[in-house]
């Protein structure tokens, strides 16, 4: 079942003669429980396809439908509780609250809904355990390292239960063993927990553990191919495609 | 919501001294308005528990409305009346003490009370301390209060010498009261005849007092009463006192006029913090949007912030206050002890100065944190995720810089119009206009000091502009905080120099004879006795005078409104001295003066009652009703401030009784010896000791000298008010530098030493300190301007004068908090550990 569908999505920024067109009448969809990685390298418009997915910004033109629902038609405010009830993101800069422990960061989207502290905490501790956080719950941002702020920002994301993942370079600020293992916990996320997660990166490594990829270049997508594995041997192939664009 | 809440408490634990600096802004302005209103209430409650102690029976208490004497025989009117049980009636004015007896008493006047002795015994309680009270058969004896008898070192049986309309009278002291009857005034009292003797009035009283026979409603009685005595009377509270009364409402009023304006400051320091506040947590602010919060959401964090400040800064601004009263109260109340016989018992909390302090306290601070909130509503989720492009500030920036221009004309527009509430709105426009306009300007401004700059720190000097021009908004934040304070003193001192320059050249115009026989009190209407036609005929014959004339006084009424009325010489006083005028010809209308019932009004008056040449006002006076043609507008230096009008003494005479000179202008011929003149003019003086000899220079300096202390009073006051400014420009430049603890970080990694660190944060200070002190220097003439325009419109006409001196004192100012601004955070700066300052967010 169709979770994710774009028709003709566009974003061009400015106008006239400096107009820059981000995004170019991009058509794709992505299945509930589907683990899609979009690459291709910097300024190709993949973060911004992923902006105008979450709904963090609206497209110059064409649609985004959630579940057959346009995102596109939403006021500010059904958009800002559809990011908090059914979309979950994780960034590269992890944007944690510098001044709230891990497990008020992560129970924030929950907090921000009306729910109540002790329980938005209960499921946030439960979320935290189970991504290896459980002995950091009253650590404040900056007594963690990076891996550990992004597996908070990974409990964040998903501890509304949300029906979509979306993640832009979660690697990015990360050395390759913490990459390694926040890449590894995406696809747990997506086998073990059953979430449709839609990853930007433009690192082969972290893009080898999906089930599908998405080649894009000048704001098109202009390739797509299907993993069958996670291992080396994919990652190598991407790697080549990923220079040749 | 709880987590706005979380939040909101852990951004101002993490930034301890900044909540601090903000919330002191709100401390200062809860503590002044809360505290002064819980100590006057009970300076007043103190006063008005004296008085009630000492009215003793009387009910009733009835004066002319002008506030001047009449004839004793109205008391048949009252005794007519039903229900009235006794009535009384005296005659109670100031008299100045002679020169040598004020010095030792430390008072310039006594309040003298001409009584019918047997009546009076009866309706009030004199407690004697030694002697007898007034009995019907005394002529010149008197009755004088405990303290005025310790002050002067008399007893029963000793004389006490006061200036009459013939010179003076001796009085023999009979009795000493055990307490005076009205607190801060020294009473002393004479039969009534004696009284009438001192001021040349005979059969004539100003005061009427009765009291009701049980059962009888007083205020039934009181319009009874008034009814019968007609519509020249008005009834009076049962309590004297009222100048008191009044200057301590007044003081009321100012301080909490003071504490608004440090409220008013203390938002302003809020919304710049909130600002800082917005643009350095917008990455976080973009992110709660990311992951689901809504605009209000994000709104209420940044106002639950100002609230929780707001809150701190109230309670610890009422306890403050509370505080500030007590150690005030401690201050004055061995003065009022001493000089009031007062006894002020713990500062009143009452519960409408509670909530107006509080209202007025978290108000202020929501009103300050409610623009920067509705920014912070508006950052979008992508700029957690990217950088904004700097373009977009830039256009943002010119957007507003256009709408602050827009806005400076139509204050210019406004000020043109010489309509004084249409500028005043102006001013508003304008001083908007310039924080909108701030961030445009920070560009070039810094470009022309970062010239000059660049001449002590060469190298930094370049560096600090860099950062001053990338930050144009963090820039315009601080440099509007310092001209708010700028502004404030350089407008007090515009207003300070064209009152000292106007008034000093009131006198030049208005007060310009040779010599001046002047009271001792220069407020004609302060209890002054003035002299019979005598002393003028005696300063004519004076050899070497060639002419002299004199100003007398009278009150009346017009609507209600109490009119103080001169009268003036038609044909003498013009040559002699004359009027400085605004309207109508002089010529004219001192011609008018003498031929008809025609008055010159001061322009307090014209500006309150809006009254034009040719208007006929019809005043109340001692003789009735009499109409008035206005013929001029025009005051002299001592009445400018005071609601005058200026007839002929004929008519003065004719419609007020009034005949007594009051001040005697005197010309002497150009090549006349004036010291021998003087020498005749002393002796003349001599035998009437209300008056004092002046000659003119001598007195203009004099003036000028006290003017001079005014001004240095004023000039306190301006200090006081620019202070909450200064103080917010110390806590934004703190917060400025504090914001960049990273880049300092970043400077320190890349190699640059403490004492560069330290020069540059010193540079950009100097910077902001110049660009603040041009920003407060426009908005100070500006303002200043509009204050000397508004005193035209309220009859003040004074010509506006460049305050020269302010702009130095501005400058130095400025620059001086610029540097003295940066000194901690400069030190602190370059003291910090370059990795912790790294990891600073």
């Amino acid at each position: 079942m169709t979770l994710i569908q774009t028709e003709n999505l566009t974003k061009i920024y400015g106008s006239g003669e400096t107009a820059v067109v981000a995004l170019d009448r991009v058509n794709m969809a992505l299945k509930q429980g589907e683990f899609l990685a979009v690459m291709g390298p910097s300024g190709c418009g993949k973060s911004t396809l992923l902006h105008l997915v979450g709904g963090l910004d609206r497209p110059t033109e064409g649609r985004v439908l959630l579940d057959g629902r346009d995102l596109t038609a939403l006021r500010d405010d059904d958009l800002a509780a559809l990011r908090r009830r059914r979309i979950g993101f994780v960034f590269q800069f992890y944007n944690l609250i510098p001044v709230l422990t891990a497990l008020e960061n992560a129970a924030l989207p929950l907090l921000l809904d009306g729910v109540k502290p002790a329980e938005a905490h209960r499921r946030a501790a439960e979320w935290l355990q189970r991504l290896g956080m459980g002995d950091r719950l009253h650590y404040r941002p900056d007594q963690l390292s990076g891996g550990q702020q992004q597996r908070v920002a990974i409990a964040r994301a998903l501890v509304s239960e949300p029906d979509l993942i979306l993640a832009d370079e979660p690697t990015g600020n990360l050395d390759s063993r913490a990459g390694d293992e926040i890449a590894a916990l995406l696809r747990r996320i997506s086998s073990e927990w059953g979430r449709t997660i839609l990853l930007v990166t433009h690192d082969p490594r972290v893009a080898a553990h999906a089930d599908r990829i998405l080649f894009m270049k000048d704001g098109r997508i202009i390739d797509e191919t299907r993993l069958a594995g996670t291992g080396e041997g994919e990652a190598q192939t991407l790697r080549e495609r990923m220079e040749a664009l | 919501m709880r987590v706005q809440w979380t939040m909101a408490l852990r951004y101002l634990r993490g930034r301890k001294l900044r909540t601090a600096l903000t919330t002191l802004a709100v401390v200062f302005g809860v503590a002044v308005l809360f505290g002064m209103n819980a100590l006057l209430p009970t300076m007043l409650q103190a006063f008005r528990q004296t008085v009630l102690a000492t009215t003793g029976k009387v009910d009733l208490v009835f004066t002319s409305v002008t506030d001047g004497p009449f004839s004793a025989e109205r008391l048949e009117a009252v005794w007519g009346v039903e229900g009235i049980a006794e009535v009384t009636g005296s005659l109670r004015r100031n008299v100045l003490l002679p020169p040598d007896l004020a010095g030792q008493a430390g008072l310039n006047a006594v309040t003298l009370v001409g009584v019918e002795p047997e009546v009076a015994a009866r309706l009030r309680h004199y407690p004697l301390k030694v002697g007898r009270f007034l009995t019907a058969d005394d002529s010149d004896a008197m009755v004088i209060s405990k303290g005025l008898a310790e002050k002067l070192a008399l007893s029963t049986g000793d004389t006490l010498t006061l200036p009459s309309a013939t010179g003076t009278t001796d009085f023999e002291i009979v009795g000493i009261l055990d307490v005076p009857s009205i607190p801060g005034v020294e009473e002393v009292f004479v039969p009534l005849p004696a009284a009438q003797r001192l001021w040349g009035m005979p059969g004539q009283i100003n005061v009427i007092e009765a009291v009701v026979k049980p059962g009888v409603d007083r205020d039934k009685a009181e319009q009874a009463v008034l009814a019968a005595l007609g519509e020249m009377f008005k009834a009076e509270p049962p309590e004297m006192g009222e100048e008191l009364i009044a200057s301590l409402q007044m003081g009321e009023i100012a301080f909490a006029l003071f504490g608004v304006m440090a409220l008013a400051i203390g938002a302003f320091i809020i919304l710049n913090t909130f600002r800082t506040v917005v643009v350095e947590r917008r990455h976080d602010l973009g992110m709660l949007r990311a992951i689901g919060a809504s605009r209000r959401v994000v709104v209420g964090l940044i106002l639950v912030e100002s609230l929780l400040q707001g809150v701190l800064g109230t309670a610890i601004g009422l306890t403050a206050g509370y505080g500030l009263a007590w150690l005030l109260l401690l201050t004055v109340r061995s003065v009022m002890q001493h000089y009031l016989r007062m006894e002020a018992a713990a500062p009143i909390i009452t519960l409408p100065n509670l909530l107006t302090a509080t209202i007025l306290g978290l108000g202020a601070t929501l009103a300050g944190g409610l623009w920067p909130a509705l920014s912070a509503g508006r950052v979008t989720p992508l700029e957690a995720l990217r950088p904004v492009a700097p373009g977009a500030y830039e256009r943002a920036a010119k957007k507003r810089g256009i709408a602050g221009a827009v806005l400076v004309v139509l204050a210019a527009l406004a000020l043109l119009t010489g309509n004084f509430n249409m500028a005043a709105l102006g001013t508003l426009l304008f001083l908007t206009g310039l924080v909108l306009m701030a961030p445009a300007l920070v560009g070039p401004l810094s470009r022309l000091f970062g010239r000059l700059l660049a001449l002590i720190f060469a190298r930094e000097g370049r560096l600090a502009e860099g950062n001053l021009v990338r930050q144009p908004n963090r820039a315009a934040v601080t440099a509007s905080a310092l001209m708010v304070g700028l502004a404030m003193i350089l407008a007090i001192a515009g207003m300070v120099t064209s009152i000292f320059d106007g008034f000093m050249s009131y006198i030049d115009h208005s007060l310009r004879a040779d010599f001046l026989l002047m009271p001792a009190s220069l407020v004609l209407g302060g209890g002054n006795v003035g002299a019979g036609p005598e002393l003028v005929e005696e300063v004519r014959a004076v050899p070497g005078v060639t002419g002299a004339t004199t100003l007398r006084l009278g009150t009346a009424a017009v609507d209600g409104l109490t009119l103080q009325v001169i009268g003036v010489d038609p044909e003498t006083y013009p040559r002699l001295s004359g009027l400085a005028f605004r309207y109508g010809d002089p010529e004219e209308a001192f011609v008018a003066l003498e031929r008809e019932r025609a008055m010159i009004v001061n322009g307090v008056f014209a500006a309150q009652r809006r009254v034009r040449l040719g208007d006929v006002l019809t005043l109340q006076t001692p003789a009735g009703k009499r109409a008035y043609r206005v013929v001029g507008v025009g005051s002299d230096y001592l009445n400018a401030k005071l609601v005058t009008a200026y007839i002929s003494q004929a008519n003065l005479e004719r419609d007020f009784y009034q005949t007594a000179d009051l001040l005697v202008m005197v010309e002497a011929a150009e090549d006349a010896d004036t010291a021998a003149i003087q020498a005749r003019l002393e002796e003349i003086v001599r035998k009437y000791p209300s008056f004092v000899l002046t000659e003119w220079r001598s007195f203009r300096e004099e003036q000028e000298r006290v003017f001079g202390q005014s001004v240095y009073l004023l000039n306190v006051i301006g200090v006081m008010f620019a202070l909450p400014s200064l103080l917010a420009m110390v806590n934004t430049l703190t917060i400025s530098v504090m914001e960049r603890t990273r880049e300092i970080g970043v400077l320190r990694a890349v190699g640059s030493t403490r004492r560069q660190i330290r020069r540059i944060v010193a540079a950009e200070s100097l910077l902001l300190g110049a660009l603040g002190t041009a920003f407060g220097i426009l908005a100070g003439l500006w303002l200043g301007y509009v204050l000397v325009t508004g005193m035209n419109v309220s009859g003040f006409a004074i010509p506006y004068y460049f305050p020269y001196t302010g702009i130095l004192v501005a400058v130095a100012v400025g620059l001086l908090i610029g540097v003295g601004a940066a000194v901690l955070p400069a030190r602190r700066a370059a003291r910090l550990d370059i990795v912790a300052a790294l990891r600073y967010e």
